[in-house]
């Protein structure tokens, strides 16, 4: 693991352990012990919300009787805002008291946090050879050889979930193409495989193994019923042994039957737990889906919603960039407003900005629809001296 | 939306109320950053976590974007612009 010392490398030199915490997922440890005169908390496995707590209560406990205090977390795998909240205010306790916090082996995603939020300058830095991870995330992300490659996947993966930026469609598409040529190819019984995805609103074929399936999907779309529909809306699954004596789907399944379709199987796909479509699976003999067919099918859908969850499609792709867009679109209206009230007004971008916020919030307008009133009211300048932003602001 | 104790420190406080929206640290970094938010998204989150310290001008964007959500829930800008107006608003409540 790198250099410098493992979580239990630590706890043996450092001779007595006396605390070992572990939460709920087993995935979190701390081992106190003594090197030297100081107190040394190793960090192991991911510190969230829910363990942070137990971190800071431990090191309360340390603080109380050691002036002198390392966390070592050349074992710490994760850490968000939560765990540095702790460490942030230990360590200004502890400065205030004389005394020192030291941060042993931080990974690149720890001295980021410590940089940007500016707790880095009240811990001391250990780190006395630090290896390639700490380079940055950005590169050691492209060290596949590196021995520490899962702390900028965490990063990444943080990243991902706080900015929400999906992978790119047609890359989401490949995989579910694979899935669907998967399950066409090993599924028994299958004449045929399809995964329809929620898209600006509404369903679409996104990989069909022939016309044909995407042809009975696109039926099922346009008659707003069918096991594909069902499944894709309610989140389980839907399993149509017969088309010949179906009764669920009446202006369905006769379509089916026309294509020569004689059992359906439709699994659920989701992101983040939520339903966003549904592998389907063909087939022109009744009765093929035996109950190990039924378990691979289910195993494919499960795959395939593991990666519309880590490609964030819990909103699809198109949803999302036209959510940023009109993002964008705001904060252009936004600035524009702020100039025209400096101008207006002669006053600072900040002071500006608040006179929008009081504008929007007594008017309980939203902060958009004042913004593109102030800019509005430029157009009416030249006939109105007095124009209503004025008016509003005083009145 | 139960009105903040004077105890609360600022951060759990808004974060608080960005639970209470309902809102995830995405979507409400998204709001925020809609309406000329500076900070990106890992910087809001440690503020909400209490790891970083707001800008006086954060501070009220922040603010201003957990109370459009509640505006849209039927509130009426429960979260104090700053500091001095949290403490407004707490003398308000003591007085009426």
């Amino acid at each position: 693991m790198g250099n410098g010392l493992t979580a239990n490398q630590a706890a043996r030199r450092c001779g007595a352990e006396l605390t070992t915490a572990k939460d709920r997922f087993g995935k979190f440890a701390i081992t106190v012990g003594f090197e030297n005169a100081r107190a040394m908390l190793a960090i192991r496995g991911e510190v969230d919300r829910v363990n942070a707590p137990e971190m800071g209560a431990i090191l309360d406990a340390v603080i109380e009787r050691h002036r002198s205090v390392v966390l070592d977390f050349a074992e710490l795998d994760f850490m968000n805002g939560w765990g540095l909240g702790v460490i942030a205010a230990r360590a200004s306790r502890l400065r205030r008291s004389g005394g020192t916090l030291t941060i042993r082996s931080p990974s690149a995603m720890v001295l980021r946090l410590l940089d940007v939020t500016g707790v880095g300058e009240a811990v001391l830095l250990e780190n006395p050879d630090p290896p390639r991870r700490h380079l940055g995330a950005e590169q050691s992300s492209e060290m596949s050889e590196a021995p520490l490659g899962t702390e900028p996947s965490h990063l990444d993966r943080h990243a991902g979930k706080i900015t929400a930026i999906p992978a790119a469609t047609d890359v989401v598409d490949g995989a579910l193409r694979l899935v669907v040529a998967l399950a066409r190819a090993t599924v028994g019984g299958a004449d045929g495989a399809s995964v329809s995805l929620r898209r600006h609103g509404h369903l679409a074929t996104v990989a069909a193994s022939d016309q044909t399936i995407a042809d009975m999907d696109a039926s099922q779309y346009a008659s707003g019923e069918g096991p594909c529909v069902d499944a894709s809306v309610n989140g389980r699954w839907f399993h149509a042994e017969s088309l010949d004596t179906e009764t669920r789907w009446p202006a369905f399944t006769p379509r089916a039957q026309a294509l020569g379709i004689k059992a359906i199987l439709s699994s659920p796909l989701l992101a983040e737990d939520r339903p966003v479509g549904a592998l389907n699976i063909y087939s022109r003999t009744s009765m093929a889906f035996a109950p190990k067919d039924q378990e691979l099918a289910s195993v494919f859908a499960t795959e395939a919603s593991l990666v519309l969850t880590s490609a964030g499609v819990d909103v699809t792709d198109e949803q999302l960039s036209a959510r940023r867009n009109e993002a964008l679109a705001t904060r252009r209206v936004i600035a524009q407003a702020e100039g025209v009230i400096m101008e207006r007004e002669g006053v600072e971008a900040d002071d500006a900005y608040s006179m929008l916020c009081d504008y929007s919030r007594r008017s309980n307008r939203p902060f958009r629809e004042r913004a593109e009133d102030v800019v509005s009211s430029t157009h009416r300048l030249r006939l109105d001296p007095e124009p209503e932003l004025r008016q509003s602001h005083n009145g | 939306m139960a009105e903040t104790s004077a105890a609360e420190q600022p951060a759990e406080l808004l974060d608080r109320y960005r639970l209470n929206a309902g809102l995830s640290y995405g979507d409400l970094w998204l709001r925020y950053f809609e309406i000329g938010g500076m900070s990106n998204a890992l910087e809001l989150e440690a503020i909400l976590c209490g790891a970083l310290r707001p800008s006086p001008h954060d501070r009220e964007v922040i603010a201003h974007a957990l109370n459009e959500r509640f505006v849209e829930l039927g509130g009426n800008h429960p979260v104090p612009y700053s500091e001095s107006d949290a403490e407004r608003r707490r003398d308000q409540n003591g007085k009426s």
